[in-house]
Formats: structure tokens, sequence, C-alpha cells
């Protein structure tokens, strides 16, 4: 009786508002992960662009954003999801909680590099581009001598044993897709062994996005891997801390998007046109956001020390295949768990091993040394799944359930054996590696 | 003690009362008859039940099977709060964050007199136990007598039906026991208010009451004026639980007579397994050789301790293996009989009791 | 007894007392209704294979084939005793010096004590680590001087410390209630005897103190059990709490061992709590007060005062110090890798006064509002248990108790998944009324109130209700003129102890919160410490919250000390 009435509503206000173009009016209520210093100025300059209208922010981070939608999609009261992680877009277009919009915006090209900028099939929208990249406390840094990072791989290296922090891909669509990325740039074994040398010398993988900076901001921790607004917003509150962009990094779209049965869709959309047309992209710029149009031209007017990624050199080079990434989503998460999350003590004590028997044996070169040492890594690089079958049918059924054949493997048998996997194998690495400090000295 | 109060005297009947505690069954099959404006005692060692029947009248326990009537109401399944049972509590239970007025106003106030009413009866009632002057008090700042006097005004300014009184002369030193007790005594006269007291003194029972229950293990052993159950007491529980009795167990038989202690012989009592019971002071003390006058019974023996006591003196008297008191009056003097000495138990046959459990 | 009889006479109970009877079936009610039923929508994802339906046990087994949950419960069986521990030794001295003793200050000290379980999210995180991190004051201050660095926030024996710093004032509140409570005759029989000092407190009072202390001990041991703010602030990820909400909380996936994993949290609390039940069998030390004449206090000599004032001041520095450090990055400009901000500044407040006066309004009336129903609810169902002859009051207990396990995320998800489908009058869901987030409050911070109120009641003598009842006063009129009025000390700790938490409380509230004019304070601060120029600003609010829970703590124990006053008389 009430979705009757509720879908004839709909029906009524819906009709002439396409039909005429009106204004929109009313309440627009947005879940987002944002924080009050991003939403803060658009909700300002969009209720000043249209009278009568009211924006109403809900902050949620962004899981908690994607369960609340989920879980009152039989009373929706949310206009819009406005987001970081293209995954929760993909998670909430999937379960079919969002409505397809195309917005009408000009100028904004349909792909950086490799990655669309829009959904290709219209559920949601890119407005700004964000990279990925390290981010480090001057002050921390000139305290403890320690060097500047430019590739992901220096984070690898020696002086950085300790002074790195991340948020698990698991928790961090984000950095997620920074894992990806190097997967498929570097290749599946290659990537891993990147990956997991830099994540053996991290201090702690945190699982909330925000830790990252915030420890690097007070100096807690020296270097952090961190999607690059953190580290403009934070220069731009005074921190004394800098950013880069490793080569190896991946450009992505932040979007929004119209959730299904919106109250008030003609204000949503209207919402998002604005986002991008010329004044809303320029939003942006605000020293507090501090974030990448899509709008190439809006690159015009950008402030001092902003970049534009659209002319960077290897955003055009950069692999990145959303079907594949799509498809080993969760086997990627956790593998990362499994091997380097809750593994971490052990990893670390391999790499701190590694580490030490390079320093002998740079001291006094030893073949013996040598060879141990590189056994050592393969063994920490080692992967107890191909890329083939990380995106099998096999291990994404176990992680998706319902669908899996009797004798599929369930998500907790493969993680106990994946964290098995990792434990003795780090624990063999650590043994090589001791054994070749002692046979350097 | 001015201006009493008039109460119309009720009856309490117990009828068939068992009562358990999971496991534990505590009250057995009680049948009780209490009198209007009776003062009646439950006299028991602890755990004999008497709080747990005091409880049970108050509708503080409730019993598995049985009837409590009071003034001929049923009010078994009545809560405690449509009893109109006054109870004064062995703690004396004042409410510590009300000053005295408000402790005694407070069942008045349940009632819902009028307010003025109410001031004027807790004036009464505070008057009767002699507290007008304190009533602006909290209950810390009285003693432990000038409590309990305010916990007994609380009860009988709500002019209840019976009056209940769990040992509530036990928190008090001894002089004060005596002074409240015979003021108790004098309060229930004037009120002619029924009430039970429950006691582990047997003096306490004996100067007060005009009748007792005796209880044990549940179960009520007799029931009787303090005289009645001193003279002629049902079993061997009741002698010996009011005042002091002396308990001789037969040793033998011989020509179907029983032989005592001391070879004397005697003949069987009616009842069988009965032990011969006499008071300390239904027996004197005579020289071993005296001869055996007519109606007394004469158990040779050795004195082997002596208390004096100011109006008696108190003797221990060996016979056989058995130890029997005699009490004598002291008139002075020197005490006839030292410790070490042979002397003969010479008791009143008129006064020999054969009891059994 | 045989059954039949048992049945009968409960049938008789509830016959006999009707009231009481419906008192329960409303408690039952509304813990059916706001507890029991949302969670188990939630839960049921534990019996179920992945993605389907029907019934297994398939996770319990993979649960403990797991060598990460194996480990996780070792852990955090350990932590949560170990903070018990460290918890003990904090609290102790402060409750008995407040309480057995003439101590001037007594009512700041207890006041003081209170305050760190206000602990503000996210800005009280940041206040730690900036004061004991790595990097933080303390040690690149022992860095400099002495050249070392102590890992006060590092691996478990981290997780123990920052715990047992953040809950150790629910044993101080527990206890001191029980200490003023023991009849001073009873220490001076001790004394008479020849023990003192030492041997008196561990012979005499701390045993006749033992249920208040146990109460406090079992709360603080499902606390941290349960907890996973502290862990995962501190990266610490192989305990049990911070496991299932990782996986409750990722993104799209139906990860059925988040929800196995809140189900041994349950179980594993009810254990704790059923244990600590057991430990306390036979020793209900309910003294009858008779005027509460047990309540004179000793006083110090000079040399102990000195001692006493010195232990007591050091703690307090201990356990206020996340305070205190939030305190100064509320007023700091800029705070980085160094012992003290490097400036100072108004304009965080200015900004939170400016466009946050919502937050704090919303904040005191939710979380005042959880309060009183704890109060109202725990008051009832402490009496239903230990007065009552109702049968089954037992097992609200046990329901209410069971609310400590559930994770925030979990009751949040539950009322959206049981509500949301229920429309006002008004046209708005039930869910997204602000009245939702009061109950989830209110349910989340019962079980603390529960102790409290119980323990209160405990030390009521049952005489005291009698004496009432056998002078006509029913059952509900005893409740509202005797037994509620001599338990004002004990409601107003559990009131302080279910307001104070429950005005920082985030993990159910971020579920429940539907638009920013509902938001209480806990939300605005989070919004607030998601960004970089937030973090000042944050830590205003953070000072808000806590100096309006001080506040409101310190009224409750004058209160309580003028309760006790008045009871205890002029001496």
């Amino acid at each position: 009786m009430i979705l009757t009435r509720r879908l004839v509503t709909a029906a009524l206000v819906a009709l002439p508002m396409s039909a005429f173009a009106q204004a929109p009016t009313g309440k627009l209520t947005i879940v987002t992960s944002f924080s009050k210093d991003v939403t803060g100025p658009f909700k300002a300059a969009f209720e000043k662009a249209y009278p009568g209208t009211t924006v109403d922010v809900q902050n949620r981070n962004t899981n908690a954003g994607v369960k609340f939608v989920e879980e009152t999609k039989a009373n929706n009261a949310v206009d819009l999801f406005w987001a970081s992680a293209p995954d929760a877009f993909e998670v909430l277009k999937v379960k079919g909680l969002l409505e397809a919009y195309k917005a009408k915006a000009e100028g904004v090209p349909e792909k950086i590099g490799q990655f669309p900028i829009h959904d290709p099939e219209g559920f949601y929208s890119g407005f700004a581009v964000s990279g990925y990249g390290i981010m480090w406390n001057t002050r921390y840094v000139a305290a403890q001598k320690l060097p500047e990072p430019k590739e992901w791989q220096d984070l690898a290296t020696a002086p950085y044993f300790d002074h790195v922090t991340m948020a698990a891909p698991s928790r961090s669509g984000t950095t997620h897709l920074t894992i990806e990325a190097i997967l498929q740039t570097g290749g599946w074994d290659k990537g891993w062994d990147i990956v997991k040398g830099f994540s053996g010398n991290l201090r702690a993988v945190t699982d909330r996005s925000f830790g990252v900076p915030d420890a690097v901001n007070s100096g807690q921790v020296g270097y952090g891997i961190v999607i690059d607004f953190f580290g403009f917003s934070a220069q731009g509150a005074g921190f004394p801390v800098k950013f880069v962009y490793p080569s190896l990094s991946t450009i992505v779209p932040a979007n929004i998007a119209v959730v299904k049965n919106a109250p008030n869709a003609p204000a949503a959309k209207a919402f998002i046109d604005f986002m991008l047309s010329e004044a809303g992209q320029a939003v942006l710029f605000d020293p507090k956001i501090r974030r990448l149009p899509v709008r190439t031209a809006s690159y015009d007017k950008a402030p001092d020390g902003l970049p534009n990624p659209f002319k960077f050199p290897w955003v055009s080079n950069a692999k990145f295949d959303v079907d594949k990434s799509e498809k080993r989503f969760a086997p990627v998460d956790a593998l990362y768990d499994q091997l380097i999350t809750f593994q971490h003590d052990a990893l670390k004590a391999a790499t701190k091993a590694i580490h030490e028997a390079d320093a002998a044996i740079a001291k006094k070169p030893n073949a013996e040394a040598s060879k141990l040492v590189a056994e050592a890594r393969a063994l920490v690089a080692a992967m107890p799944v191909t890329e083939a079958e990380a995106a099998s049918a096999e291990i994404v059924g176990a992680f998706k359930g319902g669908s899996a054949k009797e004798k599929a493997p369930r998500q907790a048998e493969l993680e106990q054996k994946w964290a098995t996997f990792a434990k003795e194998k780090y624990a063999a690495a650590l043994a090589k590696a001791e054994a070749a400090v002692k046979a350097a000295k | 003690m001015t201006a009493l109060i008039e109460f119309q005297p009720v009856d309490i009947r117990i009828e068939d009362v068992d009562l358990s505690f999971g496991t534990t069954h505590v009250l057995k099959d009680v049948n009780l008859a209490i009198e209007a404006g009776e003062f009646f005692a439950f006299l028991g060692p602890s755990g004999c039940g008497k709080t747990t029947l005091l409880r049970l009248i108050a509708g503080f326990n409730t019993a598995q099977r049985g009837r409590v009537l009071v003034g001929g109401d049923d009010v078994t399944h009545l809560p405690a709060w449509k009893r109109d049972v006054g109870m004064v509590f062995q703690s004396y239970a004042l409410w510590p964050h009300m000053s005295v007025a408000r402790n005694v106003a407070f069942g008045l106030e349940e009632r819902k007199l009028p307010r003025d009413e109410i001031e004027a009866r807790v004036d009464q009632a505070l008057d009767i136990v002699n507290l007008k002057h304190l009533k602006a008090r909290k209950p810390s700042q009285l003693s432990g007598g000038q409590q309990q006097r305010v916990a007994l005004a609380r009860t009988i300014a709500v002019r209840p039906k019976v009056l209940l009184l769990d040992e509530p002369l036990s928190n008090l030193d001894a002089k004060m026991r005596v002074q409240v007790r015979r003021e108790l005594r004098e309060l229930q006269q004037a009120l002619r208010l029924t009430t039970i007291f429950v006691t582990h003194d047997q003096e306490e029972a004996n100067t007060i009451c005009d009748r007792i229950a005796v209880m044990q293990d549940g179960i009520i052993q007799q029931v009787g004026a303090p005289m009645t159950l001193y003279d002629a007491p049902a079993n061997l529980f009741v002698a010996n639980f009011l005042g002091t009795a002396n308990i001789v167990s037969p040793v033998g038989e011989t020509n179907g007579r029983l032989v005592l202690p001391g070879g004397v012989d005697i003949e069987r009592p009616a009842q069988p397994g009965a032990k011969l019971v006499f008071r300390p002071q239904n027996a004197r003390l005579t020289a071993p050789g005296a001869s055996v006058a007519t109606g007394r019974l004469r158990l040779p023996g050795e004195v082997v301790h002596r208390e004096f006591l100011g109006a008696t003196i108190r003797y221990g008297v060996k016979v056989d293996q058995v130890e029997c008191l005699v009490d004598v009056p002291h008139q002075g003097g020197e005490a006839a009989f030292a410790v070490g000495a042979r002397a003969a138990v010479d008791i009143d046959r008129a006064r020999v009791l054969w009891l059994a459990a | 007894m045989s059954v039949q009889a048992a049945t009968q006479s409960a049938f008789r109970a509830v016959v006999a007392r009707p009231g009481q009877a419906l008192v329960g079936l409303g408690v039952a009610l509304f813990l059916a209704a706001f507890l029991i039923i949302p969670v188990i929508t939630v839960m049921i994802a534990a019996f179920q294979p992945k993605g389907g339906t029907g019934f297994t046990l398939v996770n319990f087994q993979d649960f403990f084939a797991t060598d990460l949950f194996r480990r996780s419960f070792w852990n955090s069986l350990y932590v949560s005793a170990m903070s018990v521990l460290v918890a003990t030794v904090l609290a102790l001295p402060l409750a008995y010096f407040t309480t057995r003793f003439d101590f001037r200050g007594a009512v700041i000290v207890q006041t003081m004590g209170v305050i760190p379980l206000i602990m503000p999210p996210f800005a009280g995180a940041v206040a730690m680590q900036l004061l004991f991190g790595r990097n933080g004051t303390v040690n690149l201050l022992l860095d400099d001087w002495f050249g070392f660095k102590i890992p006060f926030m590092e691996g478990l024996n981290g997780v123990v410390f920052v715990e047992a710093l953040h809950y150790f004032p629910l044993i101080l509140i527990n206890l001191s209630t029980a200490l003023r409570n023991i009849d001073r005759a009873m220490e001076e029989a001790a004394q008479n005897l020849g023990c003192s000092g030492f041997r008196l407190f561990r012979r005499i009072v701390f045993p006749l103190a033992m249920p208040g202390y146990v109460a406090g001990a079992s709360l603080v041991f499902i606390k941290v059990f349960d907890d996973l703010a502290t862990p995962l602030l501190l990266n610490v990820k192989d305990l049990l709490a911070p496991q299932a909400y990782l996986r409750i909380t990722s993104v799209g996936l139906a990860d059925p061992m988040g929800y196995v994993i809140s189900v041994v949290l349950i179980v594993a609390s009810l254990v704790a709590m059923y244990l600590s039940l057991l430990a306390l069998k036979g020793k209900d030390y309910a003294t009858v007060q008779r005027g509460g004449g047990g309540l004179a206090k000793r006083t110090m000599t000079r040399g102990d005062a000195v001692l006493a004032y010195g232990v007591i001041g050091l703690i307090l520095v201990l356990t206020l110090a996340p305070h205190i450090g939030l305190l100064l990055l509320s007023f700091s400009t800029i705070w980085s890798f160094s012992p003290l901000p490097d400036g100072y500044t108004i304009a965080h407040y200015v900004q939170v006064f400016s466009d946050s006066g919502q937050y704090i309004v919303n904040t005191v009336l939710y979380a005042g509002l959880a309060a009183l129903i704890d109060v109202i609810i725990g008051t009832a169902i402490a009496y239903l248990v230990l007065r009552a002859g109702v049968p089954g009051a037992k097992w609200l207990d046990y329901a209410a108790t069971a609310a400590l396990a559930v994770p925030g995320v979990v009751l949040g998800i539950g009322y959206l998944r049981t509500y949301f489908g229920v429309t006002l009058p008004s046209g708005q869901s039930l869910a997204a009324f602000w009245g939702m987030i009061v109950l989830a409050l209110a349910i989340r911070r019962l079980p603390l109130a529960l102790r409290a109120c119980t323990a209160a009641l405990q030390q009521v003598s049952a005489s005291l209700e009698e004496a009432a009842e056998s002078l006509g006063a029913t059952k509900a009129r005893t409740v509202r003129r005797i037994v509620l009025p001599l338990m004002t000390g004990g409601l107003a700790a559990g009131f302080v102890t279910s307001f104070a938490t429950a005005a920082v409380e985030l993990s159910a509230t971020m579920m429940l919160v539907q638009s920013s004019e509902d938001a209480p304070l806990a939300y605005g601060l989070y919004v607030f410490m998601q960004s970089p120029a937030g973090r000042g600003a944050g830590a205003a609010l953070g000072i808000i919250a806590v100096v309006i829970v001080g506040i409101c703590t310190y009224i409750s124990n004058r209160i309580v000390d003028g309760d006790m006053a008045a009871k205890a008389g002029a001496h």
C-alpha cells in the first residue's frame, strides 16, 4: 500500500519535472564518506545556484554508507551516494541499488589512462580524479635522517624499515586499486614481490584510510601510502608534509551516483550536473579540498602546486583492466590480509633479516650469502596461487558463496591454507637470511 | 503513657501449614490457635522455624499447604500490605533516609489519611513510646532502645489487627531488655492487642507472655501458659528447653521394675522408653546414710561441683555416670556440702515426671 | 519439590504478584524488541552457509580450524585478564582512600577517576598517540634525554595499557560503592583482634567489598574482550573483536565468519558473567542498615596522608594524560613530531561553537534519555531478580548482560533491518526516528547500569522493604518510597556510567544517524576527524564532551555524598 503510493507519487513528481525542466526544489539527502571540508563548499555552492533546495549531508565511512543504503532500500530516503572508492559503487550497482544517469557535462574525457571516468553503463559518474602516492613528514624524515622516496620500490629498501604505514586494501578501496595497479602493471609475481617488499617495511597495516595521513601528520610514522588529496589537504592545513606520485601509480575517479528510488531524484540529478559544470569543478580547488577536476579545461585555473594528471607521462601507459580487477577483487584482498596483514610480524622479521644480510654482504661480499639472500627473497615473494587460480571460478566462488559446488573450498578454508603457506615461507626465509648473515661474517 | 488507642482484638488461626524452602522442610503440619488479645510467644532454638511462622502470618513467606486466618478472615493468599498485620523487625528496619516522624507517618500515608490526622496519630504513637521530643531526628541519631521504640510506634500507629514482634529485645543491653519487656507487657495489656512475640529466650517468654508455643524442627512441641509448660512439659525437649531439668535414664531392669543409677529401683512408668525427669529445686541434698522418707526417692552420689547463685546454691552430684543438679536455698551461713563429699539426691516423688523424647 | 509442584508454585507466584509479572513481561518485551530480535536478524548469518539459507554449523568448525581465530581467542583472553589486573592496581588505591578515610577532595578524586571512561572516539586516540605513541611527547623527551623509548602503545601489552587506563573507572565506581557500605565495625573488630594496615585490607575490607569488585572486574573483562576501537587504533588485529568488525564491515561480501566471531564473543561474555556470579555465590553481604552507623571514616596520619596523596596524584596524572593531550590538541595550531604543539589558538573552539551547537544539545538529550531508560530497566531487572518471585527473571539479567557483547555495528544493522520498514504516522521510517539512537545507546549501556543497580539493591536490606509492606505499602509503593530512595547512590552511579559512555558512543550511532540535525556529538567528532584541518576542532568537541560529562558526574557524586551524609546523620 505504502509502496504503491510512493511509486505513484514518484511518477507524478518525476513527470512534470522532466517535461518542463523545472528547477529542482526541496531537500536533497546525500550519504558520503567525504569530510565536511569537502562537502561544505559544494553544499553552499549548490544551494546558492538552486535557491529553494537544501542539502542534507550524512557522513558515513564508505562501508557503513554501502550497508546503510542496502539495509534501508525498502524505504529509501537517500538521493545521492558520494564517495571515493569505485568498488563501493560497483557493489551498489550489482545489487541494483543505483539508478542510471548520464550527466549532462561537457569537456570531460571518457577515460583517464585506461580507466573510464564514468561508469560505462552510466550508473555512476566521476567528478574528480585522484592518484595514489607517498606522503611523508618532513620533520620526522629530517630528525631520523631518512631519504625522500620516489618509487614504491624505494619503500622496500632497508632505510625505510618500520617507518611506513598503509591502509589494508580490504579496508580502503583506493588502496586496493593501487595494489591492483601494481599487480597489473608489474605482472602477478613481480607485482606481489613489490607489494610484499614494501609491506615488510610497514610499521603497521591500518584499517582506516584516514589513519594513514593521521599517523604521518602527527609524526608517529614517517611515510604513508595515501591518496593524493590527503597529502595536499594536510599541506593546506599547515602540516609539515610532502607528497609524491610514484610512476607505477594509478589515477582513478571519485564518484557520485543517484540512489534507486531517490525521493528527490530531480535535485539529485541537478546536483551531479552542477558538480561537473565549470562552476562545480572550480569548487574542487578550495584549499581544504584540493582535488583534481575531471574537466580538463578547469586546469587552466588550477592553483599552484596542483598537478594536471591528464598530462602525466605514465598515465596513458598505465595498464588497467577493469574487468580483471573486478573479477579477482575479493581474492586479492584476502590474499593481502592472509599473507601480509595477519602475518605481519613474521613478514617483518624475515624482511629485517634480509636487510641485515644485505648490509653484511655489502660490507663483505660473499657468494654463498648472496645465494641464501636470494633464496630468502624468493621465499618471501612466493605466492600460494597463480594469477589464473586467483580468478578461477572455484576461488572467486568461495568468496561469493551460495552458488559454489559441494566440493569447492569455503572462504575460511582457503584463508587458513594461505595463512599457513605464508607462515611457513616466512619462517624459512628468516632462517635463510639469518644463515646468510652468518655466512657473510 | 497517655491517650491510648482502642483496638478490637482478633484471634489468629494457623491450620495444617506445611512450608519448605527448596529441600528444607521448615514448617511441618503446624496448627495453632491464638486467642484475641492474647500475648503469645513462639519459643525455640534458632532454626526451629519460629521466625518463618511469624513471617508467614505477616505475609512474607508462602506456605505450600495450609491456611492462615486473622480475625476469622482467610489471609493465606493476601499480600503483606493488605493484611493489616503490624510487625516489628529484629533489626527494627528503620528507613535511614527518613526522620523519626516520617518513619512513623509512613503507614498512615499509605492509608491515605488526612494530613492533620496523620500528624495527630504520629504524635500519639510517639507519645505512647515517650519519644515525641525526638520526632525530627534521623534513626542514626538514636540509641538502640530509642530505635526499637520508634519501630514499635511506627507499627502501632497504623492500628494493626495484630502485632508481631521478631526478637525485639535481642539488640538491647541486659538492663534495657528488662525495662523494655515490662513496658511491652504493660503496653500490650493496655492496648489489648493480639501480639506474637518470637524469641529464643525462655525467660523473656515466661515473663511477658500469656501462652507460649515451644517449637523444635518445624514442629510445635507444646502450647500452654508458662507455668504449665514448666511444671508439666509434654516431652523431654520442652522440659529441657524451659528451665533446667535433670534427666535420668534407667540403667537396667529387675523383677519388672526399672533400675536407676545408684542402684535404686522404681516401678515401671506407663510410657515405654520414658526417662525420669526432675527439676533441681524439687530435690534436696541429704547425708549419705539418712533413711528414705515417704514420697521421696534417693539417689546416692558424690558432690562434684558447687556454684553459689545468691538465693540458692547449685550442687552437681554424680550418681554413677549421671550428674544431677540440685538447688538448695541459701539462708546464710556455710554451705552444707563440700566438693568431694558423699551425698544423696533426695527427690520429691510428686514432682517426678516420666517423659519421652 | 517435583517439577509439577515447581511449576505450580511458579504459577501461583505469578498470580500472587501480577504487578511484578507485568513489569517482568514489559522488560522482556523491551529486550526482545530492541536487543534480541534485531541481533538475531543479523546473527543468523553465522548459522547459514555462505550466501545461502538453511542451518549449518560448518562456520563454527571453520572458526576453530583457523589458526588466526584461535590465536585471536587466546590473545583476547590474555589482553582482557591483564587489563583487569592493571585496572585493579589503578582503581584500588583511589577507591580505598577516598571511601574509607576522611579524605579531603574525595569527591574531586572520584570525579576525576571517572573521566578516563569518557574517551571521545578518534580524538582520544589521536591524543593518546601524541603523548604515548612511538614519537609522542613522552618518547621524544625520553629519546632526547636518555636515548631510549618505551613502547607504551605497541602490541598486545600496548592494548592492555590503553584499555586499563580507559576502563579502570568501571572497577573504581563499583568498588567505591561497595566500600562505602561496609560496616565500620567490621574493620574495628579486625583492628581489635590485632589486624591492621594492608592485612586488614586484604583479609577484611577487600573480601567484604568483593561483590562490588567482581561486578566491576567482570565488566572490565567483557568490555576489553569486546572492544575493537582500541586494538584497531593500535593496529593490533589478532584479537577477536577487531576480527569480527573487520569482517562484518567489509564491503559487498557476505562473510559469515564475522557473525560467527560475534556469536563467540557473546557466548564468552555470558560465560564470564556466569563465572563471576558463581564466584559471588554465598557472598551476599547485604548488611542491615541500622541507620547507616557504619559509615564513619578513619583519619590518616600525616605521613600516610602524604603517601596517599602522592599515589593518587600519580595515578590521576597517568589516567588523565589522554585528556590533557586532548586539551592541548584542542588549543594547538599544528602538533607534529614535537613534544608540544607549535602554537596555540582558540580558533577551534570558535569554529565548534559557531556550527556544532546542535551536536551538544543532541548528545545531552540522547545520552540523558538513554541513561534514564537504563536506570529504570536496570532497577526493574535487579528487583525482579533479587526480590520478586517471578520465574525466569534471571534470564532477563542474562539477556541484558549479553548486550555487552553485541558489537555496535551489529545492533545498528539489526535496527535498520528490523525497523526500517515500519513507518511512523509522519511518513518517516521508524529506524530514522532519533529515538532509535536513544534506544540503541540505552541497550548498549544497559549492562553497565544493570550491574550498578543490582549492587545498589543488594545493599538495601530486605527487612526495610518488609517493614513498609507490613505497614500497608504495596510492592510498587514500597519500591517508590523505600527502595528507590535507598538506592539513590547506586542509581546515580549507574546513570553516570551510562550517560558518560553513551555521550561518546559511535559504533551503533554511526548506522542510525539519518540527518545531521539529529546527530550527536560523537558523530560530529567523527566528521571533523576525517580531515587534517578538522583535528583541532574535533579535539575541541571532544573536550566539550568531557566537560559536559565531567560536570554531570560531579553533580551526581555530590548527590551520592549528600545522600550518604544524610543517612549517616551528623557525626
